[in-house]
């Protein structure tokens, strides 16, 4: 077997770096009112981040933002943004 | 009253039962669900928690309770502090951020993210460039992603997370073996693994 190295887990430094810096945000005006759906804004950037994805991504958005704003809610349900092809690390050109 | 700390969110599911320790001393760690997406929370009395070492070490021991939980379960992680005042407004948020979770959801399927950070030894002299090169041919082509974090000290050369599929954990653990072998000058520290923080770049505002 190749000689491996394993991670450390259990560095305090690492996790704090982590958690109080990165992951999800949520601004606090969304969390302490029931804000209308309508009135979230919602910033997202893929995992693999390709300029067409995220441009399609931006464009499903606004397509949300437009159905909920004509109040069409069980239409909204239905659009799926994950039916297109996952990206693809190939598609990753800078 | 009682407001909503949530860790992160994950596909809807009936079975999760926690065994961690809650943030702020909560006695059970639950799920609340909007269709099939569910976010994963504990109850706390304060709207502000404060950022102590042991809660954020809970927040990150409920993260890798859940990534470890039977097979395998994909979350996506919240900062420190996320905390609804209500149900309701949590649902909202479900609701309206539901594609932006889902989407999130299928693109750390599967992966854990890793960190390393190299610290050349005090006299050493090291080329800068050519580490980054050689980090980047060994490593980035077994992740899937990787970013760059503040290089906040002199003697750091590289910081670095890499979002890399559980398949591929063995691989790149070799690799980090093999880049330490042939570099004595340099200090490894190679961490994790953790949940995707720094892969889920989402933020929900409020109009």
């Amino acid at each position: 077997m190749a000689n491996q190295r394993r991670p450390d887990s259990s560095s305090l430094a690492e996790v704090l770096d982590r958690v109080l810096d990165k992951g999800v945000v949520i601004d606090v005006w969304a969390r302490i009112s029931v804000v209308g759906i309508e009135l979230l804004t919602i910033e997202a950037r893929v995992v693999v981040a390709s300029v067409d994805t995220f441009l399609h991504y931006a464009e499903e958005i606004s397509k949300i933002e437009q159905a909920s704003a004509e109040g069409d809610l069980e239409e909204l349900e239905e659009l799926k943004v994950e039916t297109r092809p996952e990206s693809s690390p190939q598609s990753a050109t800078e | 009253m009682s407001n909503y700390y949530v860790y992160g969110v994950i596909r809807a599911s009936d079975d999760l039962e926690f065994e961690t320790d809650a943030v702020a001393g909560a006695d059970r760690i639950y799920t609340v669900s909007h269709r099939r997406l569910a976010a994963v929370v504990s109850d706390i009395e304060e709207t502000e928690p404060e950022q102590t070492d042991e809660d954020a070490q809970r927040h990150d021991d409920v993260l890798r309770e859940i990534m470890e939980y039977g097979d395998g379960r994909t979350i996506v992680p919240m900062r420190f502090g996320m905390v609804f005042e209500n149900e309701r407004a949590l649902k909202n948020v479900l609701r309206g951020a539901r594609p932006a979770f889902r989407r999130t959801v299928n693109d750390i399927e599967g992966t854990v993210e890793l960190g390393l950070k190299l610290v050349r030894e005090e006299d050493a002299d090291v080329d800068r460039e050519a580490i980054e090169a050689a980090v980047a041919d060994e490593l980035e082509p077994l992740a899937v992603d990787s970013t760059e974090s503040d290089l906040f000290s002199d003697r750091l050369v590289l910081n670095r997370s890499y979002l890399v599929e559980s398949e591929d954990r063995e691989a790149f653990d070799e690799a980090i073996a093999r880049f330490e072998d042939v570099h004595d000058d340099l200090l490894v520290q190679y961490t994790g693994p953790f949940a995707p923080y720094s892969f889920v770049d989402v933020h929900i505002g409020a109009q």
